[in-house]
């Protein structure tokens, strides 16, 4: 009997252990591995890979029905066999949910792509580095040099009007025209995330203006007791267009764009200096899917991921691409307009001190 | 063998006068399994409050701190006191009108008095986030409250914003009003008329009966269903966050939710003290409403003998009571609902205009039948839902009867069962998620892990249910069992389970309403892979997506009306309680 049994077992057991052998070698390659791979045959490494993974999973903070959906799409187009998915949230809940996951070892996401996602993620130490051969293409500032973030698109940030509600010549000009008691009570701004709203603004004036006329500055702005929305900026802009509030700060120029292209009453007003600032991905160090990701982040970047993205009005990192002719009043190399741009160490250095000045001032 | 042992002893066991049943495993096995399911959540609440956060949200050092900091800023008092206001001001709307209405339907002969009951359950269907968002944009600026003023030349701007202490309390107020009347019916329903007629007869009028004898026995049960939504208020999370935040008004509740989401990392440490405060509240208000209950008692009209309630013949007022009940459904329910299916028929959403229904399109439907994310949402939420029900009247049914016969660990599971009500749930779902995470098998983000939190949310409801199901049926049956030489598992399956079915029916359906339309415990818990329809619709309209969140809930919306009337059927049938 005991020989039997024993019997038994090795018949279950060897052939059990060879598959596991054959599976571990197959896939001995790490993540760090496989996010780092070079050579003539990484693609084809890659895409073989991805199709036993069969899945990919990006959390983005991009517009869902203007971009999410449409980027997938032509992803599935390129890779039918990867089921690639997303889930679109604000920057903030992006990095928690993203953490919380890697606390809980139950990690479903492999990229993480929005405004200020990579420092609060790389601090925690859940972040993979990574090369991607496109980057040689891109400028210096749009990629990390230790390889912990790329940038996949461009924003600038300004002032969106109503236009039934305010003229193009009575909509504020400078940033001190803000200041105007005029507009008391008739601005929003997103008060809870970290691309755009009241935070980088807040940043942006303090690294403009230095920090002591800076935080003077915003105590005027303070009186006008500007709306906190708890959205996202897009949100805010649609917010004026319906009329709740005839301005709004800190938005993506290109919003109120793509709404006037519509129909909607709406129109941006850049600002001198312009704030601009890119969007990045990371890479997750548990990221369940790496050959997959790494084929999404390749396209993400690609001429025709930025094709893509430029499609769904964003403006593209990738120099190369074409940005539409109707886009061209809020960029500031094409509307001969002064930038500052804010990277995301600036943005993360300053964050405290400007949430503590926003707790301050602008909380009612 | 032992059977026959139990025979040969039970005739000894009937003669005795306390009545006894063979020790059976039932009990401690129910208690194992509910003190495993809520009291970890308590541990780990007050652990998180005691400990500092690490950068990527795992417990750091132990420490005083995040109560030092919370008694330190001025935030705690002001939003303590915000949260007081919304609950009592909420408690108010919802009492007041609950009670006109139940009045109305209960006492007097008001026709098509009879249909209020309907339409209330059935509004138990609609998802908060739905219902506030419908309000949030009649009430908006360019909603067609403000588009009326201003066209009537009330108003040259827009006046009314419900982004305030005054629109949180409004919506929430109305959101509570059908449970408030559902509550209040039984209330007037089971008040003797004798009473009453003896006033009229001592020589009081209508009004001064209706004054000190309807509503002088009514008190207590309104001062106690009026604590009891003010508790329920205290802890909402769902009307604050889409209401308040807006407006910059900010509760306990919000501020739990802003310290988990909307700090990087994650502020556990700072969400456990908050969490702790409004857990305190809770306790002292619960303690309350017990007492209040215990006082009702001496309020009791119905005695061993026959009783019927007074109807009051309204003659001509009868049209006006008819127009009330009308206008509160219209108010409730309809104008909410017509506004929701309005917007999501726009390509769209920038007000209510004439040139609105020359653009009319059903493209959003289009858009929400094709998307997988939302079929699977759906999905999630029916199982979420079913399998919460389920779990929940497995664990209360035995509890129930346990406790109601006050055998063997039946005193235990009665207060295990009540530990939840402590938690608000925005406090549960914290708690729950710190379980999750520290678990070493990844559980985090599985629909499971939502099932196992809000079945010990509902735990207390399903008790509620149950008891009282339980408690109608007569020894008698169960000592006949006995006699027969039955176990007591076995008197529980074969005679307790089929009389106590009704009730049970009734529990799973009331729990499968109310758990797949609150948003507080999956929006921190849910992943991508257990998306739920009414965090969904939150989704939606924080991205401002309005119009999809519209026909989203629509269609949603629908669906669960007709589970209302369900157990608008069962409810007939077999009462409603609600703790």
């Amino acid at each position: 009997m005991v020989l039997r049994s024993g019997c038994f077992g090795v018949k279950l057991v060897v052939p059990a252990l060879v598959a596991a052998l054959i599976s571990a070698s197959a896939e001995a390659a790490t993540v760090e591995e496989i996010a780092n791979l070079k050579g003539p045959d990484r693609e084809t490494v890659l895409i073989e890979g991805a199709k036993r993974e069969g899945k990919v999973m990006l959390y983005s903070a991009m517009i869902e029905d203007q971009a999410l959906r449409p980027i997938i799409k032509a992803f599935k187009e390129k890779y039918p066999f990867i089921d690639a998915e997303f889930w679109r949230a604000d920057t903030r809940d992006l990095i928690n949910k993203a953490l919380a996951e890697a606390r809980a070892r139950s990690v479903n996401v492999d990229i993480v792509e929005g405004g200020g996602v990579s420092q609060g993620m790389i601090r925690a130490g859940v972040t993979q580095a990574f090369s991607l051969p496109i980057l040689t293409s891109y400028e210096k500032d749009l990629y990390d040099p230790k390889g912990m973030w790329a940038a996949t698109r461009l924003s600038y940030f300004g002032l969106a009007y109503n236009t039934k509600l305010v003229t193009a010549g009575d909509a504020p000009k400078t940033y001190d025209d803000l200041l105007d008691p005029k507009w008391k009570g008739r601005l929003a701004w997103a008060a809870t995330t970290e691309t755009g709203g009241a935070a980088m603004f807040i940043t942006f004036i303090r690294s403009w203006m230095g920090d002591e006329k800076g935080e003077a500055w915003l105590a005027k702005l303070s009186q006008q007791k500007i709306a906190n929305l708890s959205g996202s900026p897009r949100e805010v802009v649609n917010k004026v267009m319906d009329g709740e509030y005839a301005m709004s700060l800190g938005i993506f120029l290109n919003h109120p764009i793509i709404s006037a292209q519509k129909g909607a009453p709406v129109a941006p007003r850049p600002l001198e200096p312009v704030v601009g600032n890119a969007s990045v991905m990371i890479l997750m160090k548990a990221a369940p899917h790496p050959h997959a990701a790494m084929l999404l982040m390749d396209f993400l970047l690609s001429r025709k991921g930025q094709e893509v993205i430029r499609d769904a009005d964003y403006l593209p990192a990738d120099p190369g691409v074409e940005t539409p002719k109707a886009l061209d009043p809020i960029i500031p190399s094409k509307a001969n307009l002064q930038r500052k741009f804010l990277s995301e160490e600036d943005i993360f250095a300053a964050r405290t001190k400007s949430l503590e000045i926003q707790k301050k001032y602008f909380q009612n | 063998m032992t059977d026959a042992a139990a025979n040969a002893a039970l005739p000894l066991a009937t003669a005795q006068a306390k009545f006894r049943l063979p020790a059976n495993p039932l009990g401690p096995i129910l208690a194992a399994i509910v003190a495993v399911l809520v009291l970890p959540p308590l541990y780990y609440i007050i652990k998180t409050s005691l400990y500092t956060t690490e950068f990527d949200g795992s417990f750091g050092d132990f420490t005083f701190d995040n109560y030092r900091e919370l008694v330190a800023s001025d935030a705690l008092l002001r939003h303590l006191f915000n949260s007081v206001q919304f609950a009592v001001g909420s408690a108010i709307i919802a009492i007041s009108l609950g009670a006109a209405l139940a009045w109305t339907v209960e006492r007097t002969d008001a026709p098509m008095r009879q249909s209020m009951l309907l339409v209330s359950i059935v509004s138990l269907g609609v998802p908060h986030v739905l219902y506030t968002s419908a309000w949030l944009l009649i009430l908006g600026k360019s909603g067609p409250v403000n588009a009326a003023l201003m066209a009537s030349g009330l108003a040259a701007s827009p006046v009314v914003n419900p982004n305030g202490m005054g629109g949180m309390i409004l919506i929430e107020g109305m959101i509570w009003t059908p449970l408030g009347f559902l509550l209040l019916s039984s209330v007037f329903r089971t008040s003797d008329g004798s009473f009453e007629e003896a006033a009229m007869m001592c020589g009081a009028g209508v009004a001064t009966t209706f004054r000190r004898i309807t509503l002088g026995l009514a008190t207590p049960a309104l001062l106690a269903l009026f604590l009891l939504v003010s508790i329920r208020a205290f802890e909402a999370f769902d009307i604050p966050a889409l209401v308040g935040s807006a407006g910059g008004v900010s509760v306990l509740s919000t501020d739990i939710f802003n310290s988990i989401r909307k700090d990087i990392p994650s502020n556990f440490g700072q969400a456990g003290a908050f969490a702790i405060v409004l857990m305190i509240v809770v306790v002292a208000l619960l303690a309350l409403h017990r007492r209040l209950l215990r006082n009702a008692e001496r309020f009791q009209t119905i005695t061993g003998k026959g009783y019927r309630p007074r109807i009051v013949k309204l003659g001509a007022f009868r049209p006006v009571a008819t127009g009330f009940m009308l206008l509160c459904v219209v108010v409730l329910l309809v104008l909410p609902i017509a506004m929701i299916v309005t917007t999501s028929l726009l390509p769209f959403y920038d007000g209510v205009s004439r040139e609105m229904f020359g653009r009319m399109t059903t493209a959003n439907y289009g858009l929400v039948a094709h998307r997988a994310s939302f079929q699977s949402a759906i999905v999630n939420t029916l199982m979420m839902g079913a399998s919460t029900a389920t779990f929940v009247c497995l664990l209360t049914a035995g509890s129930a009867w346990l406790a109601v016969r006050k055998l063997s660990g039946g005193w235990l599971l009665d207060q295990l069962t009540t530990v939840p009500l402590i938690f608000p749930a925005i406090v549960l779902s914290v708690a729950f998620l710190q379980i999750f995470l520290n678990m070493p098998f990844p559980i985090y983000g599985t629909l499971i892990s939502l099932v196992i939190a809000t079945t010990v949310q509902y735990l207390p409801y399903g008790m509620r249910f149950c008891s009282a199901g339980a408690l109608q049926i007569h020894r008698e049956l169960e000592e006949a069992a006995s006699s027969a030489g039955a176990s007591r598992m076995q008197i529980f399956v074969r005679v307790i389970l089929p009389l106590i079915m009704p009730a049970i029916a009734t529990s799973w359906l009331f729990v499968l309403l109310l758990s797949v339309r609150a948003v507080a415990m999956p929006i921190l818990l849910s992943g991508p892979n257990s998306q739920v329809v009414a965090v969904a619709l939150f989704d939606l309209w924080t991205n401002g997506q309005i119009t999809e969140l519209a026909a989203l809930g629509v269609l949603w919306t629908a669906f669960m009306m007709a589970i209302g009337l369900l157990f608008y059927r069962a409810s007939r049938r077999y009462g409603l309680s609600v703790q």
